[in-house]
């Protein structure tokens, strides 16, 4: 069926652009102008708005260019008069037309606009519930990280100093090796680079936890919940997204500074961001948060990375009131994603680069400072007491500095020092300076590697299981623990008992979590900001951190906890 | 219908991305586009990246991960010259 005249559909594009069409319809009207196969409505509206394929196209009919000229003489004429382009005007009446059909024909309900994602929000961003959520967030992801991952610390432990320290020691004695060699891989290598491989187990569950939050779209959300409390010491939420890569390494963090405008904030950001406590400083947590703390472990650690926050806070305010005041504050804007399942993929491949990326530091500036450490602790040649040893001449001359804060023996003095390099190494050098006595003293059984292999896969099923027991008694009212079940010591916790007691552990947590950035954190912030703040961020940290340290041991001793 | 998309952006310095625009003009996402687009055409808006940056100048504009996560953010073009946050290229 044709339809009728009538029944075609005209949109009316307003009294003046009607006009101008009209015009353009009496005109071909006049001079007989023939449009072909176009209506010739849509070619008035077209040539009015100037589309260059139909002007074209017109240009080459008869009195096409006569045609052309009034449309164009029309079209600036309607611009004189209106202020737009007729293409503007035109676009703007059919999308008008359009918007009321649909409202008219489409009824929504209300509810399908508030999405899943909306209602997660207004708890999640809520103004005043906002921040003790990602705190208990916070608390809950380290309590899992520290519980779960336990007995895989053990079983690591285990085996590290068990099947593999003896295959390694029935290999050198094939090769018949110096005792010195001897001492070399199993005291040094086994005991430094092996004491940081035992955390591999925690950091992938701590890597596993924060892509998670990353996947599901709940970081942004904890910068944006952060903004708030950033504009105190005069920065802004994107500050905040530098250091929630903090957690996981400050080199990558400062780095993502760039992404801030101003000079003056990324500074401010890059000062702030080592506070925040990096993987790197996990395994110290765990060792002396399992050795001194037990089950309160994971509040321990958990109220380390609090601390950091913090701090970083207190930092930022007195550096915004003295060396760094604030410019013109620039906008944030930040897009909060919508919620996401993550998935598997993704997750694991997080997990898997930021782990290799500790092992692979494990196996070169780890290893090359176990082996240093080595050297040290054993020279000059012979040295019979690790004390009078190079390292310990030096660690000994330094000691007296942390005195005050409760740890100034030379084993932990120096391991501090070498934490500068990495701050694993803290843990690395603790495990060569204390543990060289007791690997000595154990005794090496004969190698069997069947029975090793067999050993170490039944010691990965019960830590597998009892991880799974732990996992399910954290539901409130739910108990599926043995009783009396609780983590084994490790050779290092119980070394480190003889040394510290839970005061100056306590210290000497928090020593760790401010001190000195790590030197390849330190390079990050001298390239991007040059040497001078890369000093400033130096000096400033550790003065905080043993001034926080002191208040910890010196105040605990006054209130009696010591 | 353009002319309450441009309204709308004058009063928001720090621009809106297109679910917010869809979300306050009650339209669909895909039917605010086409209008956007027209005004991004005209000269009317700039179009950033998530992070202030403005992506037409960006060569890695089709690879950016965090382009396709977050989308971009429309700012009525007389404004975004008094926004110290953005920048240009």
């Amino acid at each position: 069926m044709i339809p009728s005249a009538k029944s075609f559909f005209r949109l009316d594009y307003g009294g003046k652009v009607e006009r101008e069409i009209a015009g353009m319809l009496a005109l071909f009207e006049e001079i007989k102008f023939n449009a072909g196969r176009y209506p010739q409505r849509w070619l008035a509206i077209k040539l009015l708005e100037a589309d260059a394929d139909v002007l074209e196209r017109v240009r080459s009919m008869p009195n096409g260019s006569l045609v052309a000229a009034a449309a164009q003489q029309s079209a600036e004429k309607l611009k004189s008069l209106l202020g737009e382009d007729v293409d503007y005007l035109t676009a703007d009446r059919r999308y008008g037309y359009i918007n009321g059909v649909v409202r008219q024909s489409l009824h929504r309900p209300l509810l399908d606009r508030i999405t899943l994602t909306d209602r997660i929000d207004d708890i999640v961003t809520h103004k005043w519930l906002g921040l003790p959520f990602f705190f208990a967030i916070m608390y809950i992801m380290f309590r899992l990280v520290i519980d779960v991952s336990a007995p895989f610390l053990d079983w690591t432990d285990a085996v590290i100093n068990g099947p593999i320290a003896n295959w390694l020691s029935f290999l050198l004695n094939l090769t018949t090796a110096p005792a010195w060699i001897h001492s070399l891989v199993l005291d040094g290598i086994v005991a430094g680079v092996g004491g940081v491989l035992v955390f591999v187990p925690g950091l992938l569950i701590l890597y596993f936890f924060l892509a998670l939050l990353e996947d599901s779209g709940y970081m942004s959300r904890a910068a944006f919940v952060m903004d708030r409390f950033m504009r105190v010491v005069g920065l802004h939420g994107k500050s905040f997204i530098p250091m929630i890569l903090g957690f996981g390494c400050a080199v990558p963090a400062i780095y993502a500074t760039r992404t801030i405008a101003s000079r003056r904030d990324r500074v401010l950001t890059a000062l702030l961001v080592p506070l925040m406590s990096c993987s790197a400083r996990l395994p110290v947590y765990v060792v002396f948060g399992l050795a001194f703390f037990g089950s309160k472990a994971g509040t321990v650690i958990w109220a380390m990375y609090a601390l950091g926050i913090i701090v970083a806070m207190l930092a930022g305010l007195v550096f915004t009131r003295t060396i760094l005041k604030p410019d013109v504050s620039s906008a944030f804007v930040l897009e909060l994603p919508p919620y996401r399942q993550p998935s598997f993929k993704s997750v694991t491949i997080h997990m898997w680069e930021n782990t290799r990326e500790f092992v692979r530091k494990a196996g070169t500036t780890i290893l090359f400072v176990s082996i240093v450490m080595w050297f040290l602790l054993n020279l000059p040649w012979g040295v019979a007491n690790k004390r009078d040893s190079y390292f310990g001449q030096v660690s000994g001359g330094i000691a007296p500095v942390f005195t005050p804060l409760g740890f100034g023996n030379w084993e932990t003095s120096g391991a501090l020092v070498t934490g500068f390099m990495a701050k694993e190494i803290v843990v690395s050098t603790m495990s060569q300076v204390y543990l060289k006595e007791v690997i000595n003293d154990v005794a090496v059984e004969p190698a069997s590697f069947g029975r090793d292999l067999i050993g170490i896969g039944s010691g990965f099923v019960d830590a597998a299981i009892n991880s799974g027991k732990i996992l399910v008694s954290i539901i409130p009212g739910v108990n599926v623990m043995d009783a009396g079940a609780e983590t084994q010591d490790t050779v290092l916790s119980l070394a480190l008992r003889e040394n510290f007691n839970s005061l100056s552990a306590a210290a000497l947590l928090v020593f760790v979590l401010l001190y000195v950035p790590c030197v390849a954190t330190l390079g990050a912030i001298k390239h991007e900001f040059g040497t001078s703040w890369a000093v400033m961020s130096a000096v400033y940290q550790t003065v905080v951190a043993w001034i926080a340290a002191l208040i910890v041991f010196q105040g605990g001793k006054l209130l009696g906890l010591g | 219908m353009l002319q309450q998309l441009i309204s709308l952006l004058e009063e928001k310095k720090d621009g809106l991305s297109l679910f917010e625009i869809s979300r306050i003009l009650k339209s669909q996402p895909s039917a605010v586009m086409s209008m956007v687009e027209l005004l991004v055409r005209k000269g009317k808006l700039l179009e950033f990246g998530p992070d202030g940056k403005c992506c037409t100048t960006c060569g890695l504009e089709s690879e950016c991960n965090l382009l396709a996560v977050r989308g971009k953010r429309y700012v009525l073009a007389g404004l975004s010259e008094n926004i110290s946050g953005y920048q240009i290229g």
